[in-house]
């Protein structure tokens, strides 16, 4: 088939409602709800604040039909992995205990806590939703904010100087049976990689990339679009990492140039073509790197 | 079955009694043998319960609450910066309404570092919402980790059991251990009310509106109140079956008495043999020891006080600025009284970071109180500092 | 093209708006606007707490879901599903739901493929190998990869339709009958078109037999004789009576069609345009049009060794690759470069490929004759008294073919640049033979009288109406290009336009027709399923806009290598009349059909319903799919990733 058919590879059940509180054109609904298809309804899910806060709609609503439970900021992977253990001890082994997270949750406030999960090797699935700043504060900076970002803390005129921390990385280095990288606009890759995540016990990592049209600067119906380029770029590679030793490329990743993609968002307005040159060549060493992780191993 | 044990067994003996599902825990001195001992009761399946072995005491409390909200009697220990560190989560566990049970070794807050004891870390988190229980000896530690778990299910609220350091955790005293039938038939396995629950999917703790979370506020309000009824309940079929009650507050010797020490903790026990003494002597003095801090049990403390000419709060603590957190607290609670028969008050501070209260530092500030109530003269500070140096 | 002022009066036709509600059918999506809410979505759960005091349970627990907020409130702009025209529907002169055909192929529904192919047009084996596809050029896969092989794909389908049970007879709905003059592919497609709308018709033919420059023009090896026999059964089958041998305005007279209530003229072209050159006159001086019918009767005429053929354009490449095939060596010889040749460029390839010499920028100015011996031509005078044959033999005598070089000036009227001669460039080109092939007109001696003209062509409307009552006109008659798909096209129009007449005539019809709707995109030929008003695919609220290549969301397609057809070995080819193009294996074209992007019409390929990040996209019972505008934010995702253009944004309703 020349058209990337996906619809058979998508569960049909449907465990997130409408009316949530997502901003148009937001990838993480769209995440949440593919990540749930995979699961299936046996799903409790830990959730620290970040935009789903909001999104999962206040009290007394819920937009999950599954139990959910609203947690501090930097607990995700630890409130997880207390729910886990509860439900081993009632001898339910069957519900899968995800945690669900922002980039923030993950990469700053709550990487103690996901780290000490990971290297307990809790019996969870943590997602990182990553919209690259702290989008629901008002888009402020985080860890996970590419370099050259505009946000409301890295003003144009001082745009974020750092790259982007490599999460997928710090997660394989603990060694955890599952880590990967997944995409709002690759719905059937990501539907895989959770069934297959589901799979396996032990801590398993999932990064999703999830664009946030307000935060990026772009308009809503844009979000999946970007959020392709960016893997076909190989601005966010799709990536496996078993053991935190076997790593291989779960799509294909074309290497377009990156500067359609950087163009195309707001965030980006003030970069000049030194500064795109930069992204890219950042961008095409880290491939070599994930090449060679992919070749050699680790 | 009687065993010597030190204080922070006698909670690890408890903790097992009560069959507690999920623990996790992280290490701080003095806490540290309480897990030492129960990841052994965990190990070796004399406590079937999964110990979460978390990278801080902010996770400790996490993973408390996850396992607590999917239905599970829960357990964790900590002290001092442990017990701060998780003090964002101790809002969680009591506004979630999360029956999480935790030992608090009351430990001096740095800097500088000081592992001995003061109450400075639990009083701190006096409004968090926890059920706070202090002990006085290694028998009511046992007792009261038991009672913990079946008065925390009971009103649904967090309940920070408290014991001094090295006094009670490191000291060893003979503890009765009662059979674990009797105390299955006391506290059976926990059933929540409200859970997380694949069949019954719902959300917890979301984003809580002006105009709905004040109700909140005031159920919580009203299941601390409820809380010292029950505490009476289980401490009356706890009597009832193991021969032992230690009250919310305990009036010692107060009948008749002019001079009225007001304690908690060990500090209690030494007041006990210095009020005796005086006794004696033909002094008319007595004491109050309060368990309960948290509901803090006003009326009684009212009753227990009312007409007593001057009452001396020991406080082993400082909110600095004002006074010893106990004296502020009965200062507060007997206002209401009419004036006649409202006490003087003065409030000692004591014994902080450790530092010895001797029968002698007791008696010295009975023998202030005594003075200043000869003379008819209310404190000169509401701090009255016992025991440092000029 | 036909121009497209309004028709008077409402259509019989259902107008592509209405035609989307016809039930069965392809699922395809569409949106039920006004449709009742309680279909969409039930009321939201509430589960309440028993344990509620002050108005609250103990804790912040849900008790309803997020379905209480219609957070469709937020949107400024709506999506619709809007379906569109593909680009080769409209490019196709014929007038087939291309992008239709090639969906129900894609889901296997071989059969209905073939009915739809066959609601338009008549002849799909026919045009599946002669037809030079413009289709493919419109394709939006060729900016991708390459064009998708429509012309392979419909091959293989007009092959199958061959391969079937004959259709019974079209039932006789109305008491009109209809004479069709002329049975070449203009004639055949308004006779069967007319038949399936329920008429009485008799074609009348000249020939023998009928299928006029399919027959005759057309050479075996690219529209085998076998092909057009069946392909003829089936428009026979339908009732369509023929009378050949008969030529009207000849033996029998015009008058005689009076028993008819409306004429179909299509009697095509047969006249060569003159050179224009001295020594034209020349026995060797032959129209490319009598070489063609010659061989195409069955005969093998001698050429001689060097046979030279004036002209670039598709006639002039039957005429060279005919040549070929009878042993001669042969030179084409075009006034402008390659680059403006008429001439179908696959024709072309095909020419070079079996060995063709061509002299571009050259023009004849003069046909050599060669003196001949008297001995001889007393031996020719003899053979020719026995028979017409050894006559045309005895007409090799030339010596050549005198041209000169040109060059190109400035465009002319065609906006083709205009070849210029070069002064003292003039050569010679050897040539035993020379073929005529730079044009056909019609001999307007055997029309009827009165008929109006518009330079050579009979002028005709939009419908094929002259204006002269009863008389439709098509096919190469018209203004139009003379390809067999343009021809089969014009008897569409016709036949449509006869229906319409007729019953409009018979007080049964308004006389208003909105010819627009009827066309597949605004440059495109008529839909006769638009007419008729029964069309098995559902479209959805339609809208008759060619998709672009920018509203094709690439992203979601692979490239995938077109299938090239297969031709005969170049030794087989030139041994004979075989047919060159072997075409496609059906399981390649149903490869082929997977290319399509199905431009325009949602094929249920589920992407909007998957990326709506407000779950408010639903399939329904039907396949088909409903936008819950109670809760879509209209964020655009949707549209934005609708590979084919099948959606947009609208302020409508807002």
């Amino acid at each position: 088939m020349s058209q990337i058919l996906i619809k058979d590879r998508i569960p049909r059940e449907e465990l997130l409602d409408s009316g949530h509180l997502a901003c148009p054109g937001c990838g993480a609904p769209i995440a949440m709800r593919l990540v749930l298809k995979a699961l299936g309804e046996k799903t409790m899910v830990a959730l620290p604040a970040c935009c789903w806060s909001i999104i999962a709609g206040p009290w007394p609503q819920s937009s999950l039909r599954v139990p959910l439970f609203h947690s501090a900021f930097e607990t995700g992977a630890a409130v997880a992995s207390g729910i886990k253990a509860a439900l081993e001890m009632r001898g339910d082994l069957e519900t899968t205990v995800i945690a669900w997270a922002g980039d923030g949750g993950t990469f700053d406030i709550g990487l103690q806590a996901l780290s000490g999960a990971a290297e307990r090797n809790e019996d969870i699935i943590y997602f990182c939703y990553d919209n690259e700043a702290y989008m629901n504060t008002g888009v402020q900076r985080s860890s996970a904010t590419p370099w050259g970002a505009w946000t409301t803390t890295t003003p144009a005129e001082h745009p974020e100087m750092r790259p982007k921390k490599d999460m997928l990385a710090i997660m394989a280095a603990h060694r955890i049976p599952y880590a990967a990288s997944a995409s709002v606009a690759y719905p059937d890759d990501l539907v895989e990689k959770v069934k297959k995540a589901k799979g396996i016990k032990g801590t398993r990592f999932i990064h999703i990339l999830s664009p946030c049209p307000p935060g990026w600067k772009i308009a809503d119906e844009e979000s999946i679009a970007l959020a392709r380029l960016a893997v076909r770029n190989r601005v966010f590679p799709l990536m496996e990492v078993e053991n935190g030793e076997r790593w291989r490329f779960s799509v294909d990743h074309p290497g377009e140039p990156v500067e359609p993609y950087i163009r195309r968002q707001g965030r980006f307005r003030h970069l000049g073509d030194a500064e795109i040159a930069e992204i890219q060549r950042a961008v095409d060493e880290r491939w070599k790197s994930l090449e060679r992780r992919v070749q050699h191993g680790t | 079955m009687k065993k010597v044990i030190v204080g922070n067994h006698a909670v690890s003996w408890g903790v097992q009694l009560a069959r507690a599902e999920v623990i996790s825990a992280y290490p701080i001195t003095p806490q540290t043998q309480i897990v030492e001992e129960l990841s052994e009761m965990c190990a070796d399946g004399r406590l079937p319960a999964r110990f979460i072995k978390v990278e801080s005491e902010h996770s400790a409390m996490a993973a408390c609450i996850g396992a607590s909200v999917a239905g599970v009697r829960t357990f964790t220990a900590t002290s001092s910066q442990g017990l701060l560190l998780m003090h964002e989560m101790l809002h969680y566990a009591a506004g979630g309404r999360l029956p999480v049970v935790m030992a608090d070794i009351n430990r001096a807050v740095a800097p500088g570092w000081n592992i001995w004891t003061d109450q400075n870390d639990s009083l701190s988190q006096r409004d968090t919402g926890w059920i706070q229980l202090y002990c006085e000896n290694n028998q009511e530690v046992l007792d009261t980790t038991v009672q913990s778990f079946k008065l925390a299910e009971a009103v649904d609220l967090p309940v920070m059991l408290v014991l001094d350091a090295f006094y009670l955790s490191h000291t060893s005293e003979p503890v009765d251990i009662p059979d674990q039938a009797d105390v299955d038939t006391f506290l059976p396995k926990r059933e929540a009310r409200l859970k997380l629950d694949v069949n019954d999917p719902r959300a917890f703790g979301a984003l809580s509106p002006p105009d709905m979370y004040m109700e909140l506020r005031l159920r919580q309000q009203e299941a601390m109140e409820q809380a010292l009824e029950v505490f009476d309940a289980v401490e009356a079929e706890w009597g009832e079956r193991f021969g032992r009650r230690y009250g919310a507050i305990e009036p010692y010797r107060t009948e008749d008495a002019e001079i009225v020490l007001v304690t908690s903790g060990t500090v209690t026990s030494t007041a006990r043999y210095v009020v005796d003494e005086r006794r004696a002597r033909g002094e008319k003095v007595g004491l109050v020891k309060i368990k309960m801090f948290r509901p803090f049990p006003t009326a009684r403390l009212r009753r227990a006080l009312a007409g007593i000419p001057r009452v001396a709060v020991l406080d082993r603590n400082l909110s600095p600025g004002r006074s010893g957190i106990f004296a502020e607290e009965l200062r507060a609670a007997l206002y209401d009284l009419e004036p006649a028969r409202r006490p003087g008050l003065d409030g000692y501070v004591i014994g902080l970071g450790g530092r010895d209260v001797t029968p002698d530092t007791i008696g010295e500030c009975l023998d202030r109180s005594r003075a200043a109530l000869a003379a008819g003269r209310a404190p000169e500070r509401e701090d009255l500092w016992v025991g440092v140096k000029p | 093209m036909p121009d497209d002022r309004p028709i008077a009066g409402p259509a019989r036709g259902v107008s592509p708006a209405a035609a989307s509600t016809t039930p069965g059918g392809r699922p395809v999506a569409g949106t039920v606007q006004g449709a009742p809410r309680a279909a969409v979505q039930a009321t939201p759960v509430e589960r309440p707490i028993a344990d509620t005091v002050h108005g609250v349970p103990p804790v912040a627990v849900s008790t309803t879901t997020t379905l209480v907020n219609r957070t469709g409130s937020w949107k400024y702009i709506r999506p619709v599903y809007q379906d569109k025209v593909a680009p080769c529907n409209q490019g196709c002169p014929v007038g087939i739901d291309i992008e239709g055909y090639m969906n129900l192929l894609r889901e296997g529904r071989t059969q209905e493929a073939i009915e739809l192919l066959l609601r338009e047009n008549p002849l799909p084996a026919v045009t599946g190998r002669v037809c030079y596809h413009p289709c493919e050029d419109g394709c939006n896969r060729r900016g991708f990869d390459d064009a998708v092989a429509i012309h392979a794909v419909e091959r293989v389908l007009g092959d199958l339709a061959l391969a079937s049970p004959l259709p019974p007879p079209a039932p006789r709905t109305w008491p009109e009958t209809v004479a069709v003059v002329g049975s070449g592919p203009a004639g055949l497609a308004c006779a069967y078109h007319l038949a399936r709308l329920g008429y009485g018709v008799t074609v009348y033919e000249s020939e023998l037999e009928p299928g006029g420059v399919l027959r005759y023009g057309i050479p075996e090896y690219r529209l085998p004789k076998q092909v057009l026999a069946r392909e003829l059964e089936r428009i026979r089958a339908l009732g369509v009576s023929f009378r050949c041998g008969v030529q009207v305005g000849g033996e029998l007279p015009w008058s005689a069609l009076a028993e008819h209530h409306a004429v179909f003229l299509a009697t095509g072209v047969h006249r060569s345009r003159p050179l224009g050159v001295p020594g034209e006159e020349l026995p060797g001086v032959r129209a490319g049009l009598d070489l063609l019918s010659e061989v195409n009767h069955g005969l093998r005429p001698e050429l001689g060794r060097c046979v030279v053929v004036v002209g670039g354009g598709n006639t002039a490449m039957d005429c060279a690759r005919t040549a070929v095939r009878l042993g001669a060596e042969v030179t084409v010889l075009y006034r402008r470069s390659r680059a403006e040749m008429p001439a179908n460029e696959e024709e072309v390839f095909e020419a070079l490929r079996e060995g063709v010499h061509f002299e571009f920028l050259a023009a004849p100015v003069e046909v050599m004759g060669e003196e001949r011996r008297p001995e001889e031509e007393a031996l020719e005078a003899i053979r020719a008294s026995f028979d017409e044959e050894d006559a045309r033999r005895s007409a090799l005598r030339l010596a050549g073919l005198r041209c000169t070089r040109m060059a190109l000036g400035e465009p002319d009227a065609s906006g083709r640049r205009r070849p210029v001669p070069i002064p003292g460039s003039e050569f010679l080109v050897p040539a035993d033979t020379v073929l005529c092939a730079v044009g056909e007109e019609a001999d307007a001696d055997a029309l009827p009288e009165g008929l109006p003209r518009d330079g050579g062509a009979v002028a005709v409307d939009a419908l094929g109406s002259t204006g002269l009552p009863t008389f439709f006109a098509g096919g190469d008659l018209v203004d139009q290009p003379h390809t067999v798909a343009y021809a089969i096209g014009s008897g569409k129009r016709a036949a449509l336009g006869i229906d319409r007449w007729l019953r409009i005539r018979a007080g049964e019809l308004g006389d208003g027709t909105d010819l627009a709707e009827l066309r597949y995109g605004p440059a495109g030929n008529v839909s006769m399923t638009r007419w008729r008003g029964d069309d098995p695919v559902q479209r959805v609220a339609p809208l008759n806009e060619v998709v672009t290549p920018e509203r094709i969301n690439t992203d979601h397609f692979r490239h995938a290598e077109r299938h090239a057809d297969r031709q005969h070995p170049l030794e087989q080819a030139l041994g004979g009349f075989d047919e060159v193009n072997q075409g496609l294996a059906p399981e390649e074209a149903l490869a082929e059909s997977r290319r399509c992007f199905n431009c325009g019409v949602c094929n249920a390929c589920e992407l909007c319903l998957i990326f709506c990040h407000d779950i408010a996209i639903r399939r329904r019972g039907d396949g088909r799919f409903e936008i819950d505008y109670e809760y879509c934010k209209g964020c655009g995702v949707c549209s934005a990733e609708c590979p084919r253009g099948a959606m947009a944004m609208t302020r409508e309703g807002l």
